[in-house]
């Protein structure tokens, strides 16, 4: 990425996990830029009017309230205007099902938030410095779910 | 093609009936031709008479004529004039009576020829005779020629009467010949007829023994299927479709709460006993049955006349008889109790399964809910640890120490109560896995602790079975993690791992088995073991047989276990020696 800094976006409805994911960013040596966004309607208003460049990374909650994660993934998956989108789940539940339905509605990584800060911020530098065009065509089930 | 014993009967009969006509014909014939024979000797009798006639008669008239000849009395003219007469009536009986026969008519034309040949000479003489008193020569050459002629009328008499005598004789002899074989004949065949009719008789008999023995069984099976009937809460009726007749068996009375018999078994009759709301359906169903000539299993609800309601179902199936006649043979059964039984089963199969789902809904929410301010809790602790560290006192950080250590187990308790309650999801796929793959990938999971405690862990070649992959392996992991976490301090765990085929007879706990076979998975360890006694008890869950600060465990890991070798319809059983070691032995059924 030949740029200054990398744009990631966040949509978390919990405070306290907005605040150990931008003090994890502050903590990482990579130069980046976090928005986040509190539910799901607010992100989507944000991509929809974007502009400009898109975020080079979503991290995407899925228990959220009005709009939920699944929605907003279905939703910018149908718009080929955010088809070049990377799209990480980042969720407290690993559970099966909800893995499986990202998996096959086109999330590229499914994080399990850490309970730990250190293991935080060592899986975002994992997935910040990810080289997404190969690990994107190398995708399958057995390596979509973030294991460190 | 086998003749059917009633073929075979009509057969007989007929042969006999032929047999008889047969003999009818024969004595009628050879009657006929008796009376005939008799006939033609009366014929004869009554043409030799009558040619003896002829011969006395011209006796007389020779008799007469000379004496008149000899006295020239007319007197002697008499009897001569009137045997004239006679011989003429005797020619004309004798021409009626030869009327047929062609030969003797000759006969007869020569005869009459004669005759009147020796009347001209009668004449001629009496001619001469009224001229002249005394015998002339002419009238001694005509006597002369008199004689002649009437040896002449004797010769063609006796031809007469030989002929007639060779065509009695013929005739007899005909007659002779075909009486002669006839009465042979008639015996002969009065015998067959009479084998052949005995033999009708035996087999009619047989028959209706046979018949006999028939109506008892039917008789037995009337009473049988009765009995059946009352004890099923069944019945049986027959409809007559052509004459749409009804017959109902006594049950089918009782069905609809009524004495057998009790009314005419009618269509109509048997609809007023039909619930009112079922009537509808009920008539479509009779409709169908009428148009389709089969019934299909129809459902309805009699009512009793004292206001017991029963669900009735029946059943009916064509039966075509080979006269053309059709029959719509019925099965009508009292089903109440089934649906009773089946609505009972029904309605606490729901409440079992919103128990079931409300359970897993509970567990599920509960367990996630509860890690999401677990994992802030433990994160908020690394944060304090890393960033705050050096403005706590030293009891500060043994509080964080312990903060951490009981969130620690919190988060293990909960993600084993997770891991219980998904394991208990019936809807899981069956496939056919390799087990030694489902070992190694758990082996893999537990090589951290495998490598720190140093472990070694053999194990034969397993089957490839079908289960369901992530249980087989999640047990994988907690029999061995097991182990290893119950090691002996300074031991280096062993744990070996076996299998066999067993057949399910020779084994205490699958002798009530459906299946004949079962895979054994045997794990032991040389850990710290357990007593017996805890057998049963260890596989309980949140069942813990040591102190939480001596070995970490929540107590769910081989709850976790025995529900999921349930789920495989398998059988685990748990065998202990205090600081011996523990045996986990696995029976999962299979089909050879």
């Amino acid at each position: 990425m030949n740029k200054e800094y990398i744009n990631i976006a966040l949509a978390d409805d919990d405070e306290d996990d907005i605040l150990f994911f931008t003090e994890a960013f502050e903590e990482l040596r990579i130069k980046n830029k976090v928005s986040t966004f509190k539910d799901g309607i607010e992100l989507m208003i944000y991509l929809e009017k974007l502009e400009g460049e898109l975020p080079d990374l979503l991290f995407l909650d899925l228990n959220m309230p009005k709009k939920s994660g699944m929605e907003c993934l279905e939703e910018i998956k149908a718009n080929r205007k955010f088809k070049d989108l990377i799209i990480a789940i980042y969720s407290t539940s690993s559970s099966e099902e909800d893995v499986e339905n990202t998996f096959v509605l086109g999330a590229n990584i499914y994080i399990k938030k850490p309970n730990n800060f250190e293991k935080l911020k060592k899986v975002l530098s994992e997935v910040v410095t990810t080289n997404w065009q190969y690990h994107t065509n190398s995708l399958n089930k057995e390596n979509f779910l973030l294991r460190l | 093609m086998s003749l059917t014993p009633s073929k075979l009967l009509k057969i007989i009969f007929g042969i006999g009936l032929f047999v008889i006509l047969c003999i009818g014909g024969f004595t009628y014939r050879h009657l006929n031709s008796l009376s005939k024979t008799n006939e033609v000797i009366k014929e004869t009798y009554t043409l030799r008479s009558e040619l003896d006639n002829i011969i006395s008669n011209l006796k007389d008239a020779e008799v007469g004529h000379r004496g008149f000849l000899l006295t020239h009395d007319s007197l002697f003219l008499k009897p001569y004039q009137e045997s004239k007469q006679k011989i003429e009536n005797n020619l004309a009986r004798l021409d009626t009576l030869i009327l047929a026969n062609q030969s003797q008519q000759l006969n007869l034309d020569q005869l009459e020829i004669d005759i009147s040949k020796r009347f001209v000479i009668f004449n001629k003489s009496l001619d001469i005779a009224d001229d002249k008193i005394i015998l002339s020569e002419d009238i001694l050459l005509l006597l002369h020629e008199g004689k002649i002629k009437m040896d002449r009328i004797r010769e063609d008499i006796a031809k007469m009467l030989d002929y007639e005598n060779k065509l009695l004789l013929e005739s007899q002899e005909k007659n002779e010949q075909a009486i002669g074989v006839t009465p042979l004949f008639l015996y002969g065949i009065l015998i067959l007829t009479l084998i052949l009719l005995l033999m009708a008789y035996a087999k009619i008999n047989d028959d209706l023994k046979i018949l006999k023995d028939n109506n008892e069984d039917l008789q037995v099976f009337k009473k049988l299927t009765e009995q059946a009937e009352i004890i099923n809460n069944s019945a049986t009726w027959i409809w007559d479709i052509v004459n749409n007749k009804f017959e109902f068996s006594d049950n089918l009375y009782r069905l609809v709460g009524e004495e057998p018999q009790s009314f005419e078994p009618t269509l109509e009759n048997f609809f007023s006993y039909v619930h009112e709301d079922d009537r509808e359906g009920f008539g479509q169903q009779v409709n169908l049955m009428i148009k389709k000539e089969d019934l299909p299993f129809a459902t309805y609800r009699a009512v009793h006349k004292d206001g017991t309601v029963r669900s009735l179902r029946a059943y009916g199936k064509l039966m075509d008889t080979t006269i053309g006649e059709k029959f719509l043979l019925g099965v009508t059964t009292d089903i109440s109790d089934d649906v009773k039984n089946f609505e009972t089963i029904e309605e606490r199969n729901l409440e079992l399964v919103r128990n079931n789902k409300e359970l897993s809904d509970f567990n599920y929410v509960a367990s996630h809910d509860l890690q999401e301010p677990l994992r802030k809790i433990q994160t908020f602790i690394s944060r304090l640890e890393t960033k705050e560290s050096e403005n706590l006192t030293e009891k500060g950080k043994f509080y964080i120490e312990k903060i951490k250590s009981s969130s620690a187990r919190m988060r293990m308790l909960i993600e084993d109560l997770l891991q219980y309650s998904r394991t208990s999801n019936s809807d899981s796929e069956f496939k056919k896995t390799n087990m030694n793959m489902l070992l190694e990938d758990a082996k893999q999971e537990l090589s951290d602790s495998i490598e720190e405690k140093n472990a070694e862990i053999i194990s034969d070649s397993l089957p490839t079975m079908e289960v369901v992959s992530f249980q087989i392996q999640q047990l994988f992991i907690n029999l061995i993690s097991n182990s290893l976490k119950y090691s002996r301090s300074g031991i280096a765990p062993k744990i070996e791992i076996t299998h066999q085929e067993v057949l399910s007879k020779n084994v205490k706990v699958l002798e009530k088995s459906l299946f004949k076979y079962h895979h054994k998975f045997t794990f032991s360890d040389n850990g710290i073991g357990f007593e017996q006694a805890y057998g049963e008890t260890i596989f309980e869950l949140f069942n813990r047989l040591h102190g939480k600060t001596e070995y970490s465990g929540t107590g769910i890991g081989l709850a976790i276990c025995k529900k999921i070798v349930e789920n495989h319809h398998g059988v685990i059983l748990a065998e202990g020696k205090p600081n011996l070691g523990a045996s986990f032995i696995i029976f999962f059924p299979f089909l050879k």
